[in-house]
């Protein structure tokens, strides 16, 4: 069974790694909202917080070129409205365009890169997302990779077979569709049996040090300093 | 169509941010209600199928394929509340792990698609879905949801100001019309398939809706979304409107922030009435 590569970088066990989930929610919100808002001398202040970002994958070890890659998968959209802007004589909207939503998503991944799923949605609970939500995001992601290597067979298997046409998609389809319910029938009644009672309990659980709060504090302050910079200097 | 951040402005993602988590809240309790919280594994795992989904293509026409997006085939299946919350768990995760759609944005993508589009790809099924039309129904419910989703990202993102000429607005939006009629057709082919396999998972609309409340609600949803277009793509006629009506001074400065606002507002209001009406006839 394949695993997401973020998955895998999430179990490191760097200095970014061991702060509780919130000490590292919370900077990664206050960047993206920093960023989204700025207007001023934004080029300067995006190579600042992409240096920023770097800084942050180095910390954590995890492979920059690999999470820049990954972050890129934000471009081809990006660069569909930022071409339409460009064309319609406004460069400047299509730098800003393109270098906010890929700082974005360098930003989100970092989050997810040092910070296991379960563990963030845990720390999501505690801003009030409902619980029945995020108990259903857990199973999503856990039966994520399941679902998709049963499609793949799927896939290849009609492939083998010349091609799949309208109809053989529609009912090989329905046929996942019914898989999955049966599925889900069987995770019900093992965990029930197993007296799962609606909530998940992770193995380890971070509690909120000292130390998280400075480095919650310094992590916060960092794009902070930066977009007051651009917003201040002459 | 997952926006990602950096596209919309502040005011515009704030207040559509502040607008779904409610909305998110409000489905997973009306989910909750119709399964037990220990039916979560199959929300779940529906979101999971969903995904994989993606991985299915459907040949139409020469060279292209499109794939299924899933809310109305969700919303006939397991109800509109429980589709609402497994596409608001496949969009979370689809901006936390896969880079696709923002995080501040994603306010904006689960209104857009996990609830604007699941209900807007129930509400045929919701009126029609009983008798002959019951095809048709499916079909205009996947369209619908598709077409909903897409007309109000791309409103969101004409009221942030990222530019669109007309020739790229009709442009995307024919591009919308032909990927909502093959949502239609595949959500049609793949319940056909799905009853053929087992008629229960289909459910039943329940009955005794009347016809006039559930198009009132359509052209409602319909109305509101070309209004939106409309009045963002056509900013010069309400402004001509506004000077001839003396109003131009505070209406040119405000554009995204008093029109979010304003919207704002009739969902708070909608809300509040809704709450005087249940008690009353509670």
């Amino acid at each position: 069974m394949r695993h997401t590569v973020v998955e895998e970088w999430s179990r490191g066990a760097s200095l970014l790694h061991r702060r509780a989930p919130l000490a590292k929610l919370l900077p990664v919100a206050v960047f993206l909202v920093l960023l989204a808002s700025a207007h001023r001398r934004l080029p300067w202040l995006s190579a600042g917080l992409a240096l920023l970002l770097a800084a942050g994958f180095l910390c954590a070890r995890l492979p920059l070129v690999a999470a820049l890659l990954r972050a890129a998968a934000v471009l081809p959209f990006t660069g569909v409205f930022a071409l339409i802007s460009w064309l319609a004589g406004d460069p400047a909207r299509a730098f800003e365009l393109t270098a906010k939503s890929y700082l974005s998503a360098l930003a989100v991944l970092l989050l997810v890169g040092t910070t296991p799923l379960p563990q963030l949605l845990r720390s999501l609970e505690l801003i009030r997302v409902p619980r029945f939500l995020l108990t259903v995001i857990q199973f999503l992601y856990r039966y994520l990779f399941v679902v998709l290597d049963e499609a793949a067979h799927m896939r290849g298997a009609a492939a083998a077979r010349g091609g799949m046409t309208f109809r053989a998609a529609a009912g090989a389809l329905a046929v996942l569709f019914a898989r999955s319910y049966a599925r889900a029938e069987g995770i019900h009644h093992a965990m029930i049996a197993r007296g799962f009672d609606g909530s998940f309990h992770p193995l380890s659980t971070h509690s909120f040090t000292a130390r998280d709060g400075y480095f919650t504090a310094i992590a916060v302050a960092l794009p902070v300093v930066a977009r007051a910079a651009a917003e201040v200097l002459p | 169509m997952h926006i990602p951040d950096g596209f919309l402005t502040t005011p515009v993602w704030a207040a559509l941010d502040a607008l779904a988590l409610p909305a998110a809240g409000f489905a997973a309790r009306r989910a909750q209600r119709g399964f037990d919280e220990s039916k979560a594994p199959l929300l779940g795992v529906m979101g999971a199928f969903v995904f994989a989904a993606q991985m299915i293509n459907f040949p139409v026409g020469i060279g292209t394929s499109g794939h299924l997006v899933g809310g109305a085939l969700l919303a006939c299946t397991l109800g509109p509340a429980a589709a609402s919350v497994v596409m608001t768990a496949i969009l979370v995760i689809q901006s936390l792990l896969f880079q696709d759609g923002g995080v501040l944005a994603l306010g904006a993508n689960v209104l857009n698609m996990a609830v604007a589009g699941v209900l807007a790809g129930y509400l045929p099924y919701h009126l029609w879905g009983r008798g002959r039309g019951r095809r048709a129904a499916i079909f205009a419910g996947g369209a619908l949801s598709v077409l909903a989703g897409a007309v109000l990202a791309l409103a969101e993102l004409v009221l942030s100001g990222v530019r669109m000429p007309g020739s790229a607005l009709g442009l995307s939006l024919g591009f919308f019309v032909v990927s909502a009629l093959i949502e239609g057709a595949i959500t049609v082919a793949v319940i056909s398939a799905l009853e053929n396999i087992q008629p229960g998972f289909v459910r039943q609309p329940a009955p005794g809706h009347s016809i006039l409340v559930g198009a009132l609600g359509l052209t409602a949803v319909l109305l509101a979304a070309g209004g939106v277009v409309f009045a963002s793509t056509a900013p010069d006629g309400i402004e001509n409107l506004a000077i001839q009506a003396g109003l131009s001074k505070p209406l040119t400065g405000y554009g995204g922030g008093a029109g979010v606002a304003g919207v704002g507002l009739i969902f708070v209001l909608l809300v509040l009435g809704g709450r005087v009406l249940r008690k009353r006839s509670a």
